[in-house]
C-alpha cells in the first residue's frame, strides 16, 4: 500500500507535465482522437480471442469440442485477431503524424518565440543549450505523445476491461488476480520511494557528463598543446567515470526490488488459481469459468506491465517536457500596433533600473541624456555596466523601473520595427543571408537601387574585395563563404548599416574590431556610417573617444561623472587612473620609440 | 540483423562472457516464467476430472498450488536477477571506457579532422548515440538470442505434442522473421536520411540564433526563419515516411504471429478431437497461446533499433580507425630549442586544395623573437599550427632542435611549447584548475606564483571565491581581458622553452591592456618566442620580423632594416599607426 502511496504522490506532482501534454497533443486534436479511437478499437477486438479460445477449452472440458464446432471459434479468434492488428497498425500511423506534426508545431514556436522575446535574453543562453533543447528534448517527446496516449489509454481500457470481465465472474477472483500488483509495489517500495530525487540526481550526472565532453572538443586546441601525456582531461575522466559509477550504484541498489517486483507482478496466477480452486471447490465455480478466469488472468499481465513500463519512463517524459517549456513560455517583449510619433533622434536614460536575474540588480537609476546629433561615449570597468546600457537602448531588455526613450518615446511604445529603423548597433554580430552580396547590403533599405548599393559598399570599403570576386556583388555569400574573411563580412554588414542610414549609432569598440589587419578599414566604415549621427560609444581603448561630445563614466551600475576628456582627467579619479592605464599600455608598446601615432597630450 | 547482434557482443569485449551467460540465465527465466502457465492447465485438467467425477480433487491442492507457484516466482527472480546483474551493467561499463579512448584519440588526431568530419558528430557519437548503445544494446541483444532460442525450444515441445501446432509457430514465424528482415532493411536505408536531417536541423538552428540580431534590426525575421521552418518540415516529412515504411511490415509481422498462434489452437482442437491429445495438453496449448509468440513479437522493435546501433558502432569504429598523427614518433628530449622551416608547402584541403603556404623558409635562433606579420589569410595562423604540428606540411620539413617534428611523438613535442591561442579557450572549471591545466600536478604554490606573474592576482584576490572561482561559458563575469591573463598564466605555468603567441584578441580591454602586457613579457623572457604581431610595439622589438604575404616569404629582417626597404612591411607599419591613432569623430 506505501507503494501505492508514493506512486499517487508522483502521479499528483507530474500532473502538471501531463497537462501540457494534453495542451500539446490538442494542436492535432482531430487525428489524435482518431488514434485513440482506433486504439480503443483495436483493444475491443483484442478481447475477442480470449473469449473465443475459452469457448474452445470450455468444450474440451465438458467432452463436447469437435471440429465443427471449434472451426467458428477458430476463424472467429483470427478474423479478431487481424482486425486487431490493423487497427492497431492504423492507430499508430495516425498518432505518429500527429506526434511529429506536434513537433513541427512545437518547433515551430520555438522558433518565433525565440524571434519575439528579448535578444538580449536569448543572447544569454548558450548555443548548446538552445540546440540541446531545440533537437534532442523537443524530439523526446514524441515518445509520450506517438505511444503514451494511444497505447497507455488502451492498455488502461484493457486492464480495465479484463477486471471486470473477471468481476464478472466472480468478485473475490477480481481481488486475487489484481493482488500481485501492490504485493508487487510493496517490495519495491524503498526504490520507489527515493526515485525522484535519484532520478534527478541522474539527469543532472548525465548533462555534466555531457557538456564536460562538450568542452573537451570544443577546447581541443588547448588539450593537445597543453595535456598530451596525462591519460585525457583528469576533468573529462573523472567525469565519465563517476556517471558511470553513480548509474551502477543506483542499479545495485533497485536491483533486488526491481527484479523482485518484475517476477511477482506479472504472475497473476499467485492468487487465481488458489482462489479459484477454493471456489471450485465449494462449488460457487464451475470448471470452465475457472478456464475463463485463468485465461483473463494471463491476458491482464501484458497491459500491467506496459502500464509499469510506462510509468517508468514518465521522469524522463516529464523531464523533456519541462525542459521545451523553458523555452516556450520565454515572456515576449510587449509592443504597440501602431507607430509612435518621434520627434529627433536624441536618447534619453531616466533613472533606469535593470536586473538579469530578479533581485540582483546591475544597473542602479541611470539617468542620461544623448542629444541628438551628438557623440557620447560609455567608459568604465569591465562588467561597470556600460554594455547593458546601450543594449537597453536597442530593446535587446526591457528595464526593470525607469525608461530608455528615443525622440521622447519610451522605447516600449513603439513597435519594434520602428526601433530597429531608428537604431544600428555595429558590434561582431556581421551575420550575414545566404544571399547574394548584393542582397546582402540592400537588406538595409528593401527599394534601394543598384548605384544605392554600391555607393554604401564603396563607403565601408567593400569595393575592392568584392570586385575581386569571381561573380563580384552578385557572389551568394555562402558559395564565398571560405574566401570572406571576418573582417569582410564586417565591412558588408556595415555598408548594409550605411545604407539604412539610421539617425541612432551605437558601436560596441570591443567587438567591432576582431580583425586587426583590416582595422584601418574598418575605422574608416565605422567613422563614415556615423557622420552626422547620434552616436554612442561603448569605449574601451580611450585614446579614441577623446573628441567625445560627452564621456559618461560607469562604475557599479551607476554613472559616477560626465564631462568632455579634459575634464574628467582633472575631476575624475577613476578616469585619469584608466586613462594612464590605456597610455601606459601604450608606452609598454612604444618603449623607446615615438610610434603610436596621435595619442592625445 | 545478426551481423548488428555481432558486432555489439564484439563491442562488450571482456565483458562477452558475461553478457552470454546472462543470455542463459534470460532463457531459464522465459521457462520460468512459462512454468505457472503449465501448472495451471494441468491443474484444470484435473479439475475437469473432477468433475466427470474421474478422480477426486485434494482439496490440499488450494495450498500446495500456493507453494507451487511461489517456487515458480522464487525460480523467475532468481534467473531475472542473474540475467540482469551479469548483462544489464555491461554497457555501463563499457561506454565509459569507450568515451575515454575517445577522448585520447581526439587528442592524437590532426586538428584538421575536426573540421573534416564534423565537430559536432563526434559530440553526437561520444554522448547521446553511445548512450543509446549503453542503455539499449544488452536489451536488444537479449531479447533477439532469447526470442530465438525460446522459438527453437517451442517449436519443439509443440512438435513433440502435436507436429502440426509445431508446422503452424514455424510457418508463423517464417513470415515474421521476413516482415522483420524488410524492416531492419527499410531502417537501414532510412535512418540515415533521418539522422542527416537532423543534422542539417542542428546547423540551421545555430545560424538562426545568430542570425536573430541582424534579422531584427533589419525587420527581416520571415526571410530569417523560412530555412529554418523548411528544414523542420522536411526533417517532419522524413520521419513520417519511416513510419509509413514501418508500420505496415510490423503488422504483418505481428498478424502471422498471432495466426500461428490460432494455428497452435486448431492443431491442439484437431489433435484433441482425434484423440492424440489428453485434456490437459489441448487445455496448455490453449493458455500459452496467448503468450507463445510474445518474446519474439517483441524483437520487432530490436529489428527497428539494431539497425541505428549498428549506425553507431559503425562511427565509433571510424573514430576509433583515425590514425594517429604522430604513429611513428619517438619519444625524444631536445637538446636546443631553435625552429626551422624547410621550403614548406601546404594546403588545407586533402589532395590539393588551395596552397596556403609554398616554398616557406626561415630559422630561429634558440632564445630569439621572430615576429610574423601579413595580411589576413596569408596563413601566418597556419606556420604556427605547422610548427605544433597541428597539421603536417605536404612538402618540405618543419625542424624544433634540428629534428623533423615527424620524428617525435605529439608529446615528445608539443613538451617543449607554451602557446596562448587566438580565442582564449577556458574550461568550465575554477580558475585555479583552469591553470593548473598548464602542468597537471603542479602545486598551489606553483599555480599561484604563475597567476601573480601573469597578474592574475590583481583580479582574483577580489573575487569572493579567490581562485576557486568558477570560468567558462557559464562564468561569464569575468572580462576578456582578464581570461586571456588566465590563459597566460597557463602557458606560464607550463613554462615550456618556446613560446607561440597569437596577439590578434590582444589589448581591447583598456584597464587591463597594460597588465596583459606585463604579463606576456613574463611569459616570452629567454624563450623562443613565434608571435603572430599586431602590435607596432611588439614587433619593433623582435629580432626577427617575417613579412607573410599569398603563402611566401615576401620579407625579412629587423625594424629598421624592412623600414628602409620600399615594400609590404612599411606600408603595414603605416597603416598599423593610423589604426592606432584612430579617433572617432575628429
Amino acid at each position: 500500500m506505501a507503494g501505492q502511496k508514493v506512486l499517487g504522490e508522483a502521479a499528483a506532482g507530474s500532473r502538471s507535465w501531463f497537462a501540457t501534454l494534453l495542451s500539446y497533443s490538442s494542436r492535432c486534436r482531430v487525428k489524435m482522437l482518431l488514434s485513440l479511437g482506433l486504439s480503443i478499437m483495436s483493444v475491443g477486438a483484442g478481447f475477442v480471442p480470449f473469449y473465443a479460445v475459452y469457448r474452445i477449452m470450455a468444450l474440451g472440458i465438458k467432452g463436447e469440442l469437435t471440429w465443427s464446432v471449434a472451426t467458428p471459434w477458430l476463424c472467429l479468434s483470427a478474423g479478431a485477431y487481424v482486425a486487431s492488428k490493423l487497427l492497431f497498425g492504423a492507430s499508430t500511423l495516425l498518432s505518429h503524424i500527429s506526434a511529429y506534426t506536434i513537433l513541427e508545431i512545437l518547433r515551430r514556436d520555438f522558433i518565433s518565440k525565440l524571434m519575439r522575446a528579448s535578444l538580449g535574453t536569448v543572447q544569454g543562453k548558450s548555443i548548446g543549450a538552445v540546440k540541446n533543447v531545440f533537437l534532442d528534448r523537443i524530439e523526446g517527446i514524441e515518445v509520450p505523445l506517438a505511444h503514451v496516449i494511444p497505447e497507455l489509454t488502451g492498455s488502461l481500457l484493457l486492464v480495465v476491461g479484463l477486471a471486470a470481465w473477471l468481476v464478472a465472474i466472480d468478485w473475490r477472483i477480481a481481488i486475487a488476480a489484481l493482488a500481485c500488483v501492490p504485493l508487487g509495489l510493496l517490495v519495491f517500495a524503498p526504490s520507489l520511494k527515493e526515485y525522484n530525487a535519484r532520478y534527478a540526481a541522474y539527469m543532472a550526472e548525465s548533462n555534466h557528463v555531457n557538456s564536460v565532453i562538450v568542452e573537451y572538443i570544443e577546447g581541443i586546441q588547448v588539450v593537445k598543446a597543453f595535456n598530451q601525456a596525462t591519460d585525457s582531461y583528469e576533468k573529462y575522466a573523472d567525469a565519465v567515470r563517476s556517471f558511470k559509477e553513480y548509474t551502477m550504484d543506483w542499479f545495485k541498489s533497485t536491483w533486488v526490488g526491481m527484479n523482485l517486483m518484475a517476477s511477482i507482478m506479472p504472475t497473476t496466477l499467485l492468487g487465481v488459481l488458489p482462489t479459484g480452486l477454493a471456489l471450485y471447490l465449494i462449488g460457487e465455480l464451475t470448471p470452465d469459468a475457472l478456464a475463463m478466469c485463468v485465461i483473463l488472468a494471463l491476458a491482464i499481465v501484458d497491459p500491467i506491465m506496459r502500464f509499469t513500463a510506462f510509468v517508468n519512463e514518465m521522469k524522463s517524459m516529464e523531464y523533456a517536457v519541462a525542459d521545451t517549456r523553458e523555452f516556450l513560455d520565454l515572456p515576449e517583449l510587449a509592443e504597440p500596433s501602431s507607430r509612435a510619433r518621434v520627434v529627433g533622434s536624441s536618447v534619453s536614460f531616466d533613472d533606469v533600473r535593470f536586473a538579469y536575474e530578479a533581485g540582483e540588480e546591475v544597473i542602479h537609476g541611470v539617468s542620461l541624456e544623448v542629444p541628438e546629433g551628438s557623440f557620447t561615449a560609455l567608459v568604465g570597468p569591465s562588467g561597470s555596466g556600460k554594455s547593458t546600457l546601450a543594449r537597453l537602448i536597442a530593446r535587446h531588455w526591457d528595464v526593470c523601473s525607469g525608461s530608455v526613450s528615443i525622440g521622447g518615446v519610451d522605447v516600449r511604445a513603439m513597435p519594434l520595427g520602428q526601433l530597429s529603423e531608428l537604431v544600428s548597433f555595429v558590434s561582431q554580430d556581421n551575420y550575414l543571408f545566404d544571399t547574394t552580396i548584393r542582397d546582402n547590403i540592400r537588406l538595409g533599405k528593401p527599394g534601394a537601387t543598384d548605384e544605392e548599393v554600391i555607393a554604401a559598399a564603396r563607403a565601408a570599403s567593400c569595393d575592392e574585395f568584392v570586385l575581386r570576386l569571381p561573380k563580384g556583388y552578385d557572389t551568394p555569400v555562402g558559395e564565398a563563404g571560405g574566401e570572406l574573411s571576418g573582417g569582410e563580412r564586417q565591412r558588408i554588414s556595415i555598408a548594409r548599416a550605411i545604407l539604412k542610414d539610421a539617425p541612432i549609432v551605437l558601436l560596441d569598440e570591443a567587438t567591432a574590431f576582431t580583425d586587426p589587419e583590416n582595422e584601418d578599414k574598418i575605422q574608416r566604415s565605422i567613422s563614415r556610417l556615423s557622420a552626422g549621427k547620434t552616436l554612442v560609444v561603448i569605449a574601451h581603448r580611450l585614446s579614441t573617444i577623446t573628441a567625445a561630445d560627452n564621456i559618461a563614466v560607469i562604475d557599479g551600475g551607476r554613472v559616477v561623472a560626465q564631462g568632455k576628456h579634459d575634464e574628467l582627467l582633472a575631476q575624475c579619479p577613476l578616469y585619469a587612473r584608466m586613462w594612464r592605464a590605456h597610455i601606459g599600455a601604450r608606452a609598454w608598446a612604444a618603449g623607446t620609440g615615438s610610434k603610436g601615432g596621435g595619442i592625445d597630450d | 540483423m545478426i551481423r548488428a547482434l555481432i558486432r555489439i557482443v564484439r563491442w562488450t569485449g571482456p565483458y562477452k562472457g558475461r553478457l552470454l551467460a546472462g543470455c542463459v540465465c534470460s532463457v531459464f527465466m522465459t521457462w520460468a516464467t512459462a512454468a505457472p502457465t503449465m501448472f495451471a492447465a494441468w491443474l484444470l485438467a484435473q479439475v475437469a476430472a473432477d468433475a466427470r467425477g474421474v478422480l477426486a480433487l485434494d482439496p490440499s491442492w488450494v495450498w500446495l498450488s500456493v507453494v507451487v507457484l511461489a517456487a515458480c516466482i522464487a525460480l523467475r527472480f532468481v534467473f531475472t536477477y542473474g540475467k540482469n546483474r551479469l548483462q544489464e551493467s555491461i554497457g555501463y561499463e563499457v561506454a565509459p571506457e569507450d568515451r575515454i579512448k575517445i577522448g585520447n584519440i581526439l587528442k592524437r588526431v590532426p586538428l584538421g579532422y575536426f573540421s573534416e568530419v564534423k565537430t559536432g558528430d563526434i559530440l553526437a557519437t561520444a554522448t547521446t548515440e553511445l548512450a543509446g548503445l549503453e542503455l539499449q544494446g544488452m536489451k536488444m541483444v537479449d531479447a533477439v538470442i532469447n526470442g530465438y532460442v525460446n522459438l527453437a525450444a517451442i517449436v519443439v515441445f509443440l512438435c513433440a505434442m502435436e507436429p502440426l501446432a509445431g508446422l503452424a509457430a514455424l510457418a508463423g514465424t517464417a513470415v515474421s522473421s521476413l516482415a522483420l528482415t524488410a524492416m531492419n532493411r527499410a531502417s537501414a536505408r532510412l535512418t540515415p536520411m533521418a539522422h542527416k536531417q537532423t543534422e542539417a536541423l542542428a546547423g540551421d538552428i545555430v545560424d538562426y540564433v545568430r542570425g536573430l540580431g541582424t534579422a531584427k534590426s533589419y525587420g527581416r525575421e520571415g526571410a530569417a526563419m523560412d530555412p529554418i521552418l523548411s528544414s523542420v518540415r522536411r526533417l517532419k516529412d522524413v520521419r513520417i515516411a519511416i513510419e509509413f515504411g514501418f508500420t505496415p511490415k510490423n503488422v504483418v509481422h505481428l498478424v502471422a504471429l498471432k495466426l500461428a498462434s490460432v494455428g497452435v489452437v486448431a492443431a491442439a482442437a484437431w489433435g484433441f478431437t482425434a484423440g492424440r491429445l489428453d485434456l490437459w495438453t489441448l487445455l496448455a496449448l490453449c493458455a500459452f497461446s496467448f503468450t507463445i509468440f510474445s518474446g519474439i513479437e517483441r524483437v520487432n522493435d530490436s529489428a527497428h533499433m539494431l539497425g541505428d546501433l549498428n549506425d553507431v558502432l559503425d562511427r565509433i569504429e571510424e573514430i576509433e580507425a583515425t590514425p594517429f598523427i604522430d604513429a611513428d614518433g619517438k619519444d625524444l628530449t631536445l637538446d636546443r630549442h631553435d625552429v626551422e622551416l624547410r621550403d614548406v608547402a601546404f594546403s588545407y584541403g586533402r589532395g590539393g586544395g588551395k596552397r596556403v603556404l609554398d616554398g616557406v623558409s626561415f630559422f630561429i635562433p634558440e632564445g630569439t623573437t621572430c615576429a610574423i606579420v601579413g595580411p589576413s589569410g596569408s596563413g601566418k595562423t597556419t606556420i604556427a599550427n605547422l610548427i605544433m604540428r597541428f597539421w603536417d606540411v605536404d612538402e618540405g620539413a618543419v625542424l624544433v632542435g634540428g629534428h623533423d617534428v615527424r620524428e617525435l611523438t605529439c608529446d615528445s613535442l608539443l613538451r617543449n611549447f607554451s602557446a596562448v591561442f587566438q580565442s582564449v579557450y577556458l574550461f568550465n572549471d575554477s580558475i585555479e584548475n583552469n591553470i593548473r591545466f598548464g602542468k597537471p600536478g603542479a602545486t598551489p604554490e606553483e599555480v599561484e606564483e604563475a597567476a601573480r606573474r601573469a597578474r592574475v592576482d590583481e583580479f582574483a584576490s577580489d573575487l569572493p571565491e579567490g581562485y576557486q572561482t568558477m570560468v567558462g561559458e557559464g562564468g561569464g563575469s569575468l572580462s576578456g581581458g582578464q581570461k586571456q591573463r588566465i590563459s597566460i598564466a597557463r602557458a606560464l605555468l607550463k613554462d615550456a622553452p618556446i613560446v607561440i603567441l597569437d596577439e590578434a584578441t590582444a589589448s581591447i580591454d583598456p584597464e587591463n591592456e597594460s597588465l596583459i602586457q606585463e604579463a606576456l613579457s613574463e611569459l616570452i623572457r629567454g624563450k623562443t618566442v613565434i608571435v603572430i604581431a599586431h602590435r607596432l610595439a611588439t614587433i619593433e622589438h623582435a629580432d626577427q620580423i617575417l613579412v607573410i604575404d599569398g603563402g611566401r616569404v615576401a620579407q625579412c629582417g629587423t625594424h629598421t632594416e624592412l623600414l628602409a626597404q620600399e615594400g609590404t612591411y612599411r606600408r603595414f607599419v603605416e597603416i598599423r599607426s593610423r589604426a592606432e591613432g584612430w579617433r572617432i569623430g575628429s
